[in-house]
């Protein structure tokens, strides 16, 4: 194989690397949605946008650092996110999981709409410098992927820590695995389910605010990785965390080598038949169990 | 002013064959469709390309759309067999942008961005009025028979085995339901309405391009199908005249603020949508219409 | 049908049917103000640019109605939102055209949305003053009642290609989402540049991507020497970035409405320094572009905002010199206001006296000198050459 060959290839692997670390935020936080209340949450992308655009508040206009920016934008998308689950999706719950995803497609509209009409669509973007790419060995990579893909790796370590050592973490995996058994051992479920709503959006918030460091932000940011975020949560296994992180990677991954092996145009209808082939061996994803 | 009414009749005609389309996978057999807007689009496209490039009758083009939907429902049912619901709604969802993408990079099948241009009408555009009024009649005429037939479906016993199938999959298997015909049967028809949609919009409006098909419009018709009542051929139909007047209506109440820039405006009027379906969703979780239970016959 | 569905049925459709007529009670009588429509994209993928047209028309609107309005009645102008979606832009055509009874409709942007919306005008009489830039729109059957401003693709493409090769470039790439002129820009720019020794390759990636690398590391591997840039604001600021990490020091060229102030502004100055752009323009002097910078209060308006003036100002004129507000008048006098000799004028409230006066006027607008051929298309536009310059569009040249 040429060597150049060989360098474009390992260069779109490191690429895929970043930019699935980006698509693991809300993948995480859609799927951990999906585990607990069991419904898929259009909304992710909309509160992905939210976090951005709380975290360019805070940088741009308030003059604050970036890192709290993030914070911020993991408060705000939060608190945006429990709201829209108490005030509407919650009582739709009665109609079954499909009448919640289908608010939450609706409340998605209403989300972007708002932001829209607070910020107009011009394009925003972080008060921050850009470093042109260092180079490691034969691929070259720029200190703000590095900070992003860190980030990422953080709130991923974080979240599991949380899941796995905290009583509330472990009260959110007994919800996720058998919500009847949970409510016998004196788990109340309603307030498992804000608190996971709370995370998972603020993970959206947080994947949303990294993705416009990365680029600029407008109101349409979150619609526009929706279709990659829900690739990888499904691929993953929906409700699987460790899956959606592995989705998110192989999405990115697959997406940087469409532009090399085929076109670039047809990145998306990669993604699909990715996820179309690993579900026809395993219908629950790629790390799913709970396999219908 | 007539004409206005007219087109919103026509454009709401179109909407209630995708609701009863949606209505048929997702109220009668369960099946999550989030994929309408791309089988609309093969619809529209087949015709389009049939009639204004291959110069065939106008009548021949929603018979190629229905086919061609059918054909392409059948090919993601069974690409899609094994999964679970939630998993169907996204590969769905995927399906229509691949669509899509197909539609605008594919410049040699389909013209690219550029559309198709100029689909012959199935009445003479230029007799004004009278086109309009046919092509209402038309669509009318359209919207009725999948009625009847989505009424004569749902009590024959195949419509029953599809409830069946629906409300337990494995329940009907053990009674010798093959569920896997049923659902296939179902959604190949269901993606066929859909395709007779994009036939008949095309023809309208003379025009299909890729950006027509984007997912909102699936969102609209779930927002139709939901307020209407999901179960109900009836509910579908009232449901996407509703969602037409209902969102041709948000228009003017923006207009009651004009102290706001455009840009606000439209971003609140797509708000009402949004808010409208919740509240409905909320108000009515079985939609106007709710399903009636289905008794056994009375022998 | 059981007769309480029939009758939940027929309540829908008489509901459905009562909403929609209650604003058709509010029609525009004869000699109230003259309706205007802008359909532009106000949500959506082109969303960026739909609100400032909007704005524009509006207050160039306001400044004619200060002048006395058009044969002594007001413009009034009603805003729609096009959601950058032919089936959304038809509906809110419709109702411009039926209910509120304009007679022509402004600022049509996507191709697709002009495209899906010019038969409804030719038929209803209605004019269609577009900023689109697909070669095909002007082809329709539209009898006249299309007027485009903006150059056609091959125009441009030509232009590209021998801008790149005056600063001096060789290898020039292209990168570019799916666009209706998409093939054929690239075909222009290529002839021009391989008549001149040099050669050119394509890239279409996809503009919902978030990052290009890869796409930039694929481009970059051919060693061009000038990237030409054929997509619009928000993957441009993108696509931007991933070329100035990579490294990437030749020469970028992209159109003025891509790289516009907002981009420039979303960008660190050193980033977006040395960047030209182009854009249609009037000859140098003729002072339509800068009424459009001090309407607005900026230094470097859009070309849409400026090609959008001009639709409105050249509607205005050809009502004024044929006496009338139909469509079909400002269609008939529309080239005896725009062209063909006259005093050259770049507003309409100076146009409009003139006309009051007996005289005869040749608009000179902000996007171009606004001459139109037969089937709507500008015959003739300078170009504007612009460099961004430590964060500033900065003006090279007007050629």
């Amino acid at each position: 194989m040429p060597e150049d060959v060989l360098q474009g290839w390992l260069q779109a692997l490191l690429n895929g690397v970043v930019s699935g670390s980006l698509l693991a935020l809300p993948a995480l936080g859609f799927s951990a949605i999906f585990a607990v209340l069991r419904f898929p949450n259009f909304a992710v992308g909309a509160l992905a946008t939210a976090g951005a655009y709380a975290a360019w508040v805070v940088n741009a206009r308030l003059g604050l650092p970036v890192g709290a920016g993030v914070a911020a934008a993991f408060l705000v998308a939060a608190l945006v996110g429990v709201l829209l689950e108490a005030a509407a999706l919650e009582r739709l719950g009665r109609g079954g999981a499909l009448m919640k995803a289908i608010g939450s497609l609706a409340m998605a509209m209403v989300l972007e709409n708002a932001l829209r009409f607070a910020f107009g669509n011009d394009l925003q973007a972080f008060d921050l410098p850009l470093a042109r790419d260092m180079l490691l060995g034969p691929v070259r990579i720029g200190p703000q992927q590095i900070n992003n893909f860190l980030v990422a790796i953080a709130v991923m370590a974080a979240l599991w820590a949380f899941l796995a050592l905290t009583p509330l973490g472990r009260s959110m995996r007994a919800v996720a695995d058998n919500p009847d058994l949970a409510r016998l051992k004196g788990v109340n479920p309603r307030r498992i389910a804000l608190i996971t709503v709370a995370a998972g959006a603020g993970l959206c918030g947080v994947g949303g605010t990294l993705i416009g460091l990365d680029t600029a932000i407008d109101p349409l940011l979150g619609g526009r990785v929706l279709l990659s975020v829900f690739a990888a949560a499904v691929l993953g296994g929906l409700g699987s965390i460790p899956g959606a992180v592995a989705g998110a990677f192989v999405i990115g991954i697959a997406e940087e080598f469409t532009v090399l092996a085929l076109s670039p145009s047809y990145r998306m209808a990669v993604g699909f038949v990715v996820i179309l082939a690993v579900l026809t061996v395993r219908p629950a994803g790629l790390l799913g169990s709970r396999a219908a | 002013m007539l004409t206005y009414l007219l087109f919103a009749l026509v454009v709401g005609s179109v909407y209630a064959l995708l609701a009863q389309s949606l209505m048929l996978s997702w109220g009668l057999a369960g099946l999550v469709n989030l994929g309408l807007a791309g089988f609309f689009a093969v619809g529209a496209y087949a015709s389009a390309m049939l009639v204004a490039w291959g110069h065939a009758p106008v009548l021949l083009g929603p018979l190629a759309a229905m086919a061609a939907a059918g054909v392409a429902g059948l090919v993601v049912c069974f690409s899609t067999l094994r999964l679970r619901d939630d998993y169907l709604a996204i590969v769905t969802l995927g399906f229509a942008e691949v669509v899509r993408l197909v539609a605008s990079n594919e410049v040699w099948l389909t013209g690219g961005t550029d559309g198709i241009s100029g689909i012959p009408g199935f009445l003479r555009r230029e007799s004004g009025m009278a086109f309009h009024l046919g092509t209402l009649a038309l669509a009318l005429l359209a919207v009725a028979a999948v009625y009847l037939l989505q009424r004569r479906l749902l009590r024959s016993p195949w419509g029953r085995a599809l409830r069946s199938v629906r409300e337990d999959e494995t329940v009907a298997a053990v009674a010798g339901k093959n569920v896997v015909r049923f659902k296939a049967q179902a959604f190949a028809l269901a993606a066929a309405i859909a395709g007779l949609a994009g036939a008949l919009y095309g023809h309208y409006t003379s025009y299909v391009a890729p950006d027509q098909f984007q997912p909102l419009i699936t969102i609209y018709i779930f927002l139709a199908v939901t307020a209407g009542g999901n179960a109900r051929p009836a509910g579908a139909v009232v449901g996407a005249y509703l969602l037409v007047g209902f969102l041709e209506a948000t228009r003017f109440a923006a207009e009651w603020l004009p102290e706001l820039s455009a840009l606000q405006r439209a971003s609140l009027r797509e708000m009402l949508v949004g808010l409208g379906l919740v509240v409905v969703l909320s108000l009515r979780p079985d939609g106007l219409l709710p399903e009636r239970s289905q008794k056994a016959p009375s022998r | 049908m059981t007769d309480v569905s029939r009758r939940h049925l027929l309540g829908g459709t008489v509901l459905a049917a009562g909403v929609l007529a209650l604003p058709g009670l509010v029609r525009a009588q004869q000699d109230g103000p003259i309706k205007l429509g802008t359909l532009t994209p106000l949500t959506g993928s082109g969303g960026s640019y739909g609100p400032g047209m909007a704005e524009v028309v509006k207050k160039a609107a306001a400044e004619i109605n200060q002048a006395g309005g058009v044969l002594g009645r007001p413009l009034s102008i009603i805003s729609e939102d096009d959601q950058t979606n032919p089936e959304a832009g038809l509906r809110a055509a419709r109702k411009l055209i039926d209910i509120d009874g304009v007679s022509a409709i402004i600022g049509t942007w996507a191709s697709s949305v002009t495209t899906a919306v010019a038969p409804v005008c030719w038929q209803a009489g209605v004019l269609l003053a577009t900023v689109s830039g697909a070669d095909s729109i002007t082809r329709l059957p539209h009898n006249g009642f299309i007027i485009r401003t903006q150059p056609n693709t091959s125009l441009q493409g030509r232009k590209f290609g021998e801008f790149a090769l005056e600063v001096g470039a060789k290898t020039v790439a292209f990168m570019s989402p799916q666009t209706p002129f998409t093939d054929a820009q690239f075909a222009e720019l290529t002839k021009v540049v391989t008549a001149a020794g040099g050669k050119t390759t394509s890239l279409i990636y996809d503009d919902k991507k978030t990052t290009f690398r890869t796409e930039v590391d694929q481009v970059l591997r051919g060693r061009p020497d000038a990237i030409v840039m054929g997509g619009y604001t928000t993957d441009t600021a993108v696509l931007i970035r991933d070329l100035y990490r990579a490294n990437y020091r030749g020469k970028l060229l992209g159109f003025a409405y891509a790289v516009n102030r907002q981009l420039v502004e979303a960008l660190p100055a050193d980033v977006s320094e040395g960047i030209y752009t182009l854009s249609p323009s009037a000859a140098e002097g003729s002072g339509g572009y800068g009424r459009v910078a001090k309407l607005l209060g900026v230094d470097a308006p859009d070309t849409y905002a400026c090609q959008v003036y001009d639709h409105l100002n050249l509607i205005a004129l050809a009502m004024a010199a044929g006496g009338g507000a139909t469509g079909a008048i400002v269609r008939d006098h529309l080239r005896k206001v725009a062209q063909g000799g006259g005093q050259p004028v770049n507003n309409a409230a100076e146009g409009l006296r003139m006309l009051a006066a007996g005289g005869k006027v040749d608009y000179d607008g902000a996007s171009g000198p606004c001459d139109f051929t037969e089937i709507g298309d500008i015959t003739d536009a300078r170009f504007r050459y612009e460099q961004v310059q430590g964060g500033k569009i900065t003006l090279l040249k007007i050629a």
